[in-house]
């Protein structure tokens, strides 16, 4: 059997010391399996972007063990741990965080370059994805010139691009209308899940939690509960 | 993601503009500055260059430079020809005076007599006419710029007329002399012109030039000639750096030298100050890079790229600034001996490209070594 794509045991972080010591993780454990959407719901504050944060190696956890794909982040050299998170790790953030310079093909290589791959051959599997989300006919347009909607397909075209493992998502549709997160979220189901990828989605709207095979509520920096939404059982 | 960096700076066109305008300003501030000090620096021992086959100088005492010379006593150069150590030794006679050309125009000119059966003294290269032209009394050789000065104009050709006192004189050439310090016109005559010109003083010598014997120790023969004749004997190089040591004495170099240093300050605040700003804009830019797995050293490779493009452009514009500023102006008579050596333009890219790549430096370290997980939370 395949080890979980993230397991967490144990996770306590905390910030500052003595009278600002803020506890934010409060014991976490926590599972996402691949092929699955799993999605960390809350409220503001209740550390679900601490957590994603931990999760990618981001930021090191005051005690307790996350492993990756049966790798143990803690005992990861860092050299090693950027590697994995390039390789291995795809993003889409909230507010996208295209860089505007770029046009949506160069946005969306970036993953790639950053592996170095050759930049011709990066833009021409940036087009692909493109393509493949419905951006085709924007390749070569700066991000400033797109939709919210079609700024976060973008986003979501980047963090695919490099075929990563696992796919975390931060409040992807907190800055869209309803509509268009919706059809996001459709998009992201569609082509994001896959048998050897988990898909972790940060959200506390829950218009769209139908789309999650696992919801993880966390509340005060602990998982209070978890639902299986689209499971059959009673 | 070299590429990426450039094109992030190349897009915010305010701010990289900004920056390479300061580097450029700062650039061509330093380099006016430091061109016009180095081209004095040179002038200040021009003359003292120039005379290429004497290496060994006797002066009064008192002297302090080329400029201020006073006249030896006669008989001076008998003694100094006596002394052990000296191949051989000729007078030259300095004097500044007024000459009018031709067509009337006043102007001060330096005269210099040499020796007419060595014509030692002279500069080693004639642009018009042949040294030996200026032998015969009532001849003299001009320099480029001394004959801009007295012709205004008018184009070159010889032989051409001037008069100094009631002296008429007939130019038949033109030396290669560097630009001097005072900025006159330099004329090169023999020595028998020159005292015919030489009405206030009854000296017929400013300096005696020569050579030391092949093997002599020269400081010894130096010394032994002061002994000897109580005069100042020195070496070209020694009479250089006196000349420069005088100068340097009198402040001038000390103001240029305070406008170098606010060139180089202002030029680094502001660059390193727009970069901050620009690099700040983007932090996030690069915390994504950094979450997409962009190592730490890539990451400051792309902001000292960064920097390094601003640096190289403002550089390259304010090096031809000073470049296109110093040959417009040595094509002044009176600026003739300014010119932008590549030293100075080298030495000052360097100074700057020290100071800002040390603050970008920085500013990449900071950027690597941010929290990546900002973007989660901006």
């Amino acid at each position: 059997m395949n080890p979980p794509a993230v397991h967490c045991q144990q996770i306590h972080r905390h910030f500052g010391d003595g009278d600002t010591r803020v506890h934010v993780l409060r014991g976490i454990d926590f599972t996402a399996a691949s092929g699955q959407i799993t999605f960390l719901a809350g409220p503001s504050g209740c550390g679900k972007t601490t957590l994603i944060s931990v999760i990618a190696g981001l930021l090191q956890p005051s005690s307790g063990a996350v492993s990756l794909f049966g790798r143990d982040l803690a005992s990861m050299p860092p050299d090693d741990a950027v590697r994995l998170r390039r390789k291995d790790i795809g993003f889409v953030f909230q507010q996208y965080h295209l860089i505007p310079a770029l046009s949506v093909a160069e946005n969306v290589a970036v993953p790639l370059l950053a592996a170095s791959m050759k930049r011709r051959d990066a833009l021409e599997q940036a087009s692909a994805i493109l393509d493949k989300l419905g951006l085709g006919d924007r390749l070569h347009q700066p991000p400033a010139r797109l939709s919210g909607g079609q700024q976060q397909r973008v986003a979501l075209a980047r963090a695919l691009v490099h075929q990563p493992r696992l796919v975390i998502c931060d409040e992807p549709t907190a800055a869209l209308d309803h509509e268009t997160g919706h059809r996001v979220m459709e998009l992201l189901a569609a082509s994001a899940v896959h048998p050897d990828r988990a898909v972790l989605v940060v959200s506390h709207d829950n218009r769209i939690f139908h789309f999650a095979d696992a919801i993880a509520h966390m509340d005060d920096g602990i998982i209070t509960h978890i639902d299986h939404p689209n499971s059959t059982a009673a | 993601m070299i590429r990426i960096a450039l094109t992030m700076l190349r897009t915010d066109r305010a701010k990289c503009t900004a920056m390479i305008l300061a580097v450029t300003f700062s650039v061509f501030l330093m380099q006016n500055q430091c061109a016009i000090l180095a081209s004095l620096y040179r002038m200040m021992t021009a003359q003292i260059d120039d005379v290429t086959d004497a290496p060994l100088w006797v002066m009064e005492p008192d002297t302090r430079c080329f400029e201020q010379a006073k006249p030896v006593k006669d008989g001076t150069l008998e003694r100094v020809r006596s002394r052990s150590g000296v191949a051989w030794a000729v007078p030259l006679l300095k004097i500044d005076t007024m000459a009018r050309s031709d067509s009337g125009l006043l102007c001060t000119v330096t005269v210099m007599g040499v020796d007419e059966a060595s014509m030692v003294g002279l500069p080693s290269r004639f642009r018009f006419g042949q040294p030996e032209a200026i032998r015969p009394a009532g001849t003299c050789a001009v320099d480029p710029g001394g004959y801009a000065q007295l012709f205004p104009g008018e184009p070159v050709h010889f032989p051409r007329r001037i008069r100094i006192l009631d002296e008429s004189l007939v130019l038949t050439g033109m030396t290669e002399a560097s630009a001097p310090f005072t900025g006159f016109p330099i004329l090169h005559c023999s020595r028998v012109t020159a005292l015919r010109l030489n009405k206030a003083e009854n000296r017929t010598a400013t300096f005696i030039i020569g050579d030391f014997t092949p093997g002599a120790n020269r400081a010894a023969v130096c010394e032994s000639i002061t002994a000897a004749t109580g005069l100042a004997a020195m070496d070209r190089a020694g009479f250089g750096e006196m000349a420069l040591r005088f100068y340097n004495s009198q402040g001038v170099p000390r103001l240029f030298w305070i406008t170098i240093a606010i060139g180089l300050l202002t030029g680094t605040a502001i660059t390193a100050q727009t970069f901050s700003m620009f690099v700040r804009e983007h932090t996030t830019q690069l915390a994504v890079c950094r979450v997409i797995g962009v190592t730490k050293a890539r990451i400051i490779a792309m902001v000292l790229c960064q920097g390094l493009f601003v640096l190289s452009i403002g550089c390259a514009f304010g090096t031809g600034l000073t470049a296109i500023t110093t040959h417009a102006a040595a094509s002044e008579p009176f600026l003739r001996g300014i010119v932008l050596p590549p030293q100075v333009a080298a030495g000052t890219c360097a100074a700057l490209a020290a100071i800002t790549i040390t603050a970008v430096t920085i500013m990449a370290r900071r950027v690597a070594l941010m929290d990546p997980a900002i973007v989660f939370r901006s």
